[in-house]
């Protein structure tokens, strides 16, 4: 990861990739309450966009939930300030990726039932998450 | 006959063949045709929101050039293909976006336009299509009502869209992105009757089944819960991924909940042979409950 950057440095360039302004978010936490992944996701959008607005974007870099995020749309869809976290999230992975660091090595993925799961859900996860 | 130019993508002709084949069959019963597009190539399955990763553009960009060599309208069945096939020729098309759109047409060194045409052609974009939306808004809900042969006897269907299919809805233009109705509309003109639903378009969990199973488990049985709840006798979707999530991710405690695709009902109600409908690639014992119901 380009942990030479400083947080602001950070943050400017995840907003660019992603598009989006986080001090747009007034933590409202529509976006958590519709997340159907929320449970499992830590940390959950308004959280992980609140870490960016306190400037702890290595914090979100260095968590699980950026790679929970599946790209539903929901939460952007709902937010009241159109910001959307899946963008963020996006832009976050795609950091980490290109320190050339995967999440998921394709190799090691251990699921009973590779054979039957639609190749679209394989290409899908290794472009999300693999270098 | 009207004449479409068709984009399968890799899962349709694989895992979800019981999605295709029927969908060619039952188009030809209702008045249009499909033709594939030659040397299509994967969409890239999922769209990538980075504001500068040109790269993962390129495959759809491919596409959306060749497909408009041949027509005007690409059509998917595929929630995925739609999905990214829509939204990449958005990107395309964005007022600000010339730099970069001009980029990846250079790029895919494809003509943009229709094949016959001499140098020097008109540049032309693809309007990338769904197939229930060349049913509802070409062909027409009463057309497709005047050659359903065998109504589904009011069988209690939940509609399933999953995300790709409804989000973005500035983009997509398909349907609304909370409570979508195309799916239901389609169902009742064929003598189902939909049933309410309350995760019509909440997300099954997707891709995080490769390695995170538990997750997409969880989100799956929960929208099988509802449309259970609901009094569902089945699901009926037109996404693969959404299908197997809810299809065979579940513990099959009974097989009283099928997850068919649209385009098998579709299928039945226009009097498709059983061996055009590719039931045997759904979980559980789908012709039991057909014939249960005096379908098949």
């Amino acid at each position: 990861m380009a942990t030479s950057h400083s947080s602001a440095e950070l943050l400017e360039q995840l907003q660019l990739l992603s598009g989006q302004n986080v001090s747009d978010c007034y933590q409202c936490g529509c976006c958590t309450s519709g997340c159907p992944i929320g449970e499992a996701m830590d940390p959950p959008p308004s959280k992980a966009i609140r870490l960016l607005q306190l400037g702890k974007g290595y914090e979100l870099l260095n968590s699980e939930g950026i790679w929970m995020c599946a790209s539903c749309l929901v939460c952007g869809t709902r937010c009241p300030r159109a910001v959307d976290y899946a963008r963020i999230a996006e832009a976050c992975r795609a950091l980490v990726l290109r320190s050339k660091k995967s999440k998921v090595d394709p190799d090691t993925v251990a699921n009973p039932e590779l054979e039957e799961i639609p190749q679209q859900a394989f290409i899908a996860a290794f472009r999300k998450s693999s270098v | 006959m009207r004449k479409y130019v068709y984009y399968p993508g890799c899962t349709l002709y694989t895992k979800a063949r019981n999605l295709d084949l029927c969908a060619r069959r039952a188009a030809e019963k209702v008045g249009f045709e499909l033709t594939e597009m030659p040397s299509w190539n994967c969409c890239g399955a999922i769209y990538n929101a980075t504001s500068d990763d040109l790269a993962a553009q390129v495959g759809p960009v491919r596409n959306l050039a060749k497909a408009s060599q041949l027509g005007e309208k690409l059509v998917t069945l595929c929630a995925a293909c739609y999905n990214v096939l829509k939204r990449v020729q958005d990107r395309l098309d964005q007022p600000g976006n010339e730099v970069e759109s001009e980029r990846l047409k250079t790029f895919v060194d494809e003509k943009w336009g229709p094949a016959d045409e001499p140098q020097g052609h008109t540049e032309r974009s693809v309007k990338v299509l769904h197939y229930l939306e060349v049913l509802k808004n070409d062909v027409g809900w009463d057309r497709v009502k005047e050659k359903v042969t065998k109504p589904l006897a009011k069988l209690k269907v939940a509609s399933y869209y999953g995300c790709l299919m409804v989000r973005p809805k500035e983009v997509l233009g398909f349907d609304d992105a909370e409570n979508p109705q195309v799916m239901d509309d389609l169902m009742r003109v064929l003598g189902a009757e939909p049933t309410k639903f309350d995760f019509k378009a909440e997300c099954c969990g997707g891709y995080l089944v490769v390695n995170r199973r538990e997750v997409a488990k969880a989100a799956s049985q929960k929208i099988l819960d509802n449309a259970r709840a609901w009094g569902a006798e089945a699901i009926v979707t037109t996404c693969p991924l959404c299908q197997y999530n809810l299809d065979k991710l579940r513990v099959l405690t009974d097989g009283s909940l099928p997850v068919f695709y649209f385009t098998q009902l579709l299928g039945v109600a226009v009097g498709l042979n059983q061996d055009e409908l590719g039931l045997e690639h759904n979980a559980g014992d789908t012709a039991g409950f057909l014939r249960s119901k005096g379908l098949i």
